[in-house]
């Protein structure tokens, strides 16, 4: 397990993957965009305005499992100091705040047409754009604070921070009065959505699951050979 | 029908926005993080490349990453 976890295997491994996902990533793509611009129907009550939604829940999933994943693993990095976690959540954050930053905009599209307004400053819209704000802490600090220790330590007291207000993003239509609708998809109970409006979400999903996969290996990717680069220069 | 596909009933103009801004951003972000992967790859070479011979052995034959930057480098050059 150790040997797996070794950066020139890791490295290998990367490539790979790199490799693999570039090769199916166009035909999933436009498999998906048919699916959510040609073959889905449109909403009986937003008419096409629903197609946005293909875009716009996806990217506030991401967004929402990207922090999360990183206030886990900073928790894991601050009690077992494990390098390779340091570099995953160096090379996440961006990516969730591009996500999030998408969902704000996307949502703010459909806002216009659906609620009559492109911004409103609601328990949902509110509670993402303070997401985008940890998450733009988050990557300042891992520029601007030099000190490796120091910079760890911040990051890690931002995430667990920030980690609190998913929950709140997560219900914010349930406790509060919002212009946002509420879920339409349960993990747990029946969903409210047809199958016709599933399929395209899911594989718009999985196009931008395979897009963040392929950011994250690049820019990991990166990090290691910032690291390896630093090692040359003690020779 | 392509007319009606373009306007989507009058919602066109937010649709097709919000999936071209996306795929804009995402087309972006693709090009900074593949061209910041490509710097560093080529700075990386470029060290192993300056070190003395005996130097550059001891790398490539202890890091599997120096050896594969390298010849992946000597590939696009």
């Amino acid at each position: 397990m150790i040997k797996l976890l070794n950066f020139n295997n890791i490295f290998f491994w990367i490539e790979k993957l790199i490799n693999f996902i570039s090769s199916i990533f166009f035909v999933f793509l436009l498999v998906a965009l048919s699916f959510a611009l040609i073959f889905s129907p449109p909403d009986y009550l937003q008419g096409d305005s629903v197609r946005i939604m293909y875009i716009h829940v996806p990217s506030a999933w991401i967004s929402l499992a990207s922090f999360t994943f990183i206030a886990l693993l900073s928790i894991l990095h601050f009690l077992f100091k494990i390098k390779n976690l340091k570099l995953v959540i160096k090379s996440i954050a961006p990516i969730g705040l591009m996500f999030t930053c998408l969902a704000l905009v996307t949502g703010s599209i459909w806002g216009q047409p659906t609620w009559g307004t492109w911004w409103a400053w609601d328990a949902r819209i509110t509670s993402m754009s303070i997401l985008a704000l940890f998450y733009i802490v988050l990557i300042l600090t891992y520029k601007f604070v030099s000190e490796e220790d120091k910079a760890n330590k911040i990051s890690s007291f931002i995430a667990i921070l920030g980690l609190i207000n998913i929950p709140i993003i997560k219900y914010s239509v349930e406790w509060w009065n919002t212009l946002h609708q509420p879920a339409s998809i349960k993990l747990s109970g029946s969903s409210t959505i047809h199958s016709s409006m599933l399929t395209p979400l899911l594989l718009m999903f999985f196009v931008l699951l395979l897009y963040c996969a392929l950011i994250f290996l690049m820019k990991y990717k990166t990090e290691i050979i910032r690291i390896k680069k630093k090692n040359l220069k003690r020779l | 029908m392509i007319q009606n596909f373009l306007l989507m009933n009058g919602y066109g103009l937010f649709v097709w926005s919000s999936f071209i801004i996306t795929f804009i951003v995402c087309g972006l972000v693709y090009y900074k993080t593949y061209k910041t992967l490509k710097k560093y790859e080529r700075e990386f070479a470029k060290e192993i490349n300056e070190l003395s011979a005996e130097q550059k052995k001891l790398v490539v034959e202890n890091s599997k990453i120096a050896s594969q930057v390298l010849s992946s480098y000597s590939k696009t050059i």
